[in-house]
């Protein structure tokens, strides 16, 4: 069955068919979550409150694109999550082992495919992106997750970000020159891949 | 030559392709001739390229609803509505049923206020169809009602309109049984009481059982899945 179909489908109240979107769209708005809070715990909440809230809401999507709807979804549950974050802090940042310590690389997220040093590169880049990320204010972290790492064009991000497009332009700019700067500073920390890459453009 | 912000913006949509063709041939004319335009882009691509290439996670779990998290509730069983009804309405009844017996006492005397100095006071035992053997005992009657014209000779008198029940209506052992007669006989008797709560009871534990079944199934068929 296709999208349309399932979104019908789903509309009318079936709820098999608003699960087979949920299976084709979670991997995405867990990252994009992720991306945005930080913390696998909360981006797996806001993930889940997302696709409840879009299923409550799902009379409300009038066409146009579903993956930018639910970005919207999953942005505006992020926000939420980040309020909650404020009113009661925690202090745990990894996820734990069944010993109690803290786990860097979960099981779960390990790519099997990667070999040791691969590994290793992607989890000292993922780091570094991750605190630049950090650093922009949320506005400026919400459009760069949306446009360069989920990929919307500019017109899905100003419809998930609810801004005209020429802001979304200038978000992006601002918030692509102070990762650069703030890329600059982990220099060493990026893989030689990354560098060599660099040098030669 | 410092790089503005408007520059920085600029290079932003050339990377994403966002510029007009114009601006576009115009920006590539700058970053020919201006190195420190080109760097800035340099850097900005590069960033653009960091970004993309961050590892996708994947999801912890399946974030798939279930009825339950959804709010959906199990369709209603077919035979569920009937039942409510049954129910709804033999409670009426059972309820109303006490409601009448409660009211019949008290709305008796009023009934009888009317007729009673007809019957109870003379008007009974010169009936036409009364024997004439009675007329002492009603003289008798008529005697002990002027004396003490209690309400309850009257309401044991319009209960039993007959000259021979007057007399024994007005007799005290009569008075003593005919109130406690009256209780137990209400215009419901107490075995439709018992049946009406009876098919009460039964019809809402039908109903309940009937969807509770049903939201049994309904989740069952979920977990399975």
């Amino acid at each position: 069955m296709d999208e349309f179909a399932l979104i019908q489908s789903a509309q009318r109240g079936d709820l098999d068919s608003f699960n087979s979107l949920v299976l084709a769209y979670q991997d995405i708005l867990f990252n994009t979550a992720l991306r945005i809070l930080s913390d696998h715990e909360q981006a797996a909440d806001a993930t889940q409150e997302a696709f409840l809230s879009a299923f409550r809401s799902l009379n409300t999507y009038r066409g146009g694109s579903f993956k930018a709807w639910l970005m919207r979804t999953v942005t505006n549950a992020s926000y939420d999550e980040l309020r909650r974050q404020k009113r009661r802090p925690t202090t745990r940042l990894e996820p734990e082992t069944s010993d109690g310590e803290e786990m860097e690389d979960p099981r779960w997220l390990a790519d099997p495919s990667m070999t040791p040093e691969q590994r290793v590169e992607a989890g000292e880049l993922e780091h570094a992106i991750q605190h630049c990320l950090d650093n922009l204010p949320l506005e400026f972290r919400t459009v760069v997750v949306l446009a360069d790492i989920q990929g919307l064009d500019y017109v899905e991000v100003a419809s998930t970000a609810r801004v005209p497009l020429g802001t979304i332009k200038s978000r992006l700019a601002r918030a692509r020159l102070r990762l650069r700067e703030c890329l600059q500073g982990f220099w060493e920390l990026l893989p030689a891949s990354f560098r060599l890459e660099k040098e030669d453009a | 030559m410092t790089t503005s912000f408007h520059d920085v913006e600029l290079l932003s949509a050339y990377l994403d392709g966002q510029l007009n063709p114009s601006d576009s041939a115009r920006l590539e004319s700058r970053l020919i001739s201006d190195p420190q335009l080109r760097a800035v882009m340099d850097d900005l691509r590069a960033a653009r390229r960091l970004l993309r290439r961050l590892p996708a996670r994947r999801a912890p779990r399946n974030f798939t609803l279930t009825p339950r998290m959804a709010g959906l509730k199990a369709p209603e069983p077919r035979t569920y509505p009937l039942f409510r009804m049954a129910t709804v309405l033999a409670t009426f009844l059972f309820l109303a049923s006490f409601a009448v017996n409660g009211l019949a006492p008290l709305a008796a005397p009023r009934l009888a206020a009317a007729p009673a100095p007809a019957l109870g006071y003379g008007g009974g035992g010169g009936g036409p169809e009364a024997p004439q053997e009675s007329a002492p005992a009603a003289t008798e009657a008529q005697t002990f009602a002027a004396a003490a014209p209690t309400p309850t000779p009257a309401y044991d008198l319009a209960l039993a309109p007959t000259a021979e029940s007057n007399a024994k209506g007005l007799s005290p052992s009569a008075d003593n049984a005919g109130p406690a007669e009256s209780r137990n006989e209400g215009p419901v008797s107490f075995a439709w009481q018992i049946v009406l709560g009876g098919i009460a009871i039964l019809c809402g534990l039908a109903a309940w059982l009937s969807r509770s079944n049903n939201e049994r199934r309904f989740r069952g068929r979920w977990d399975r899945k």
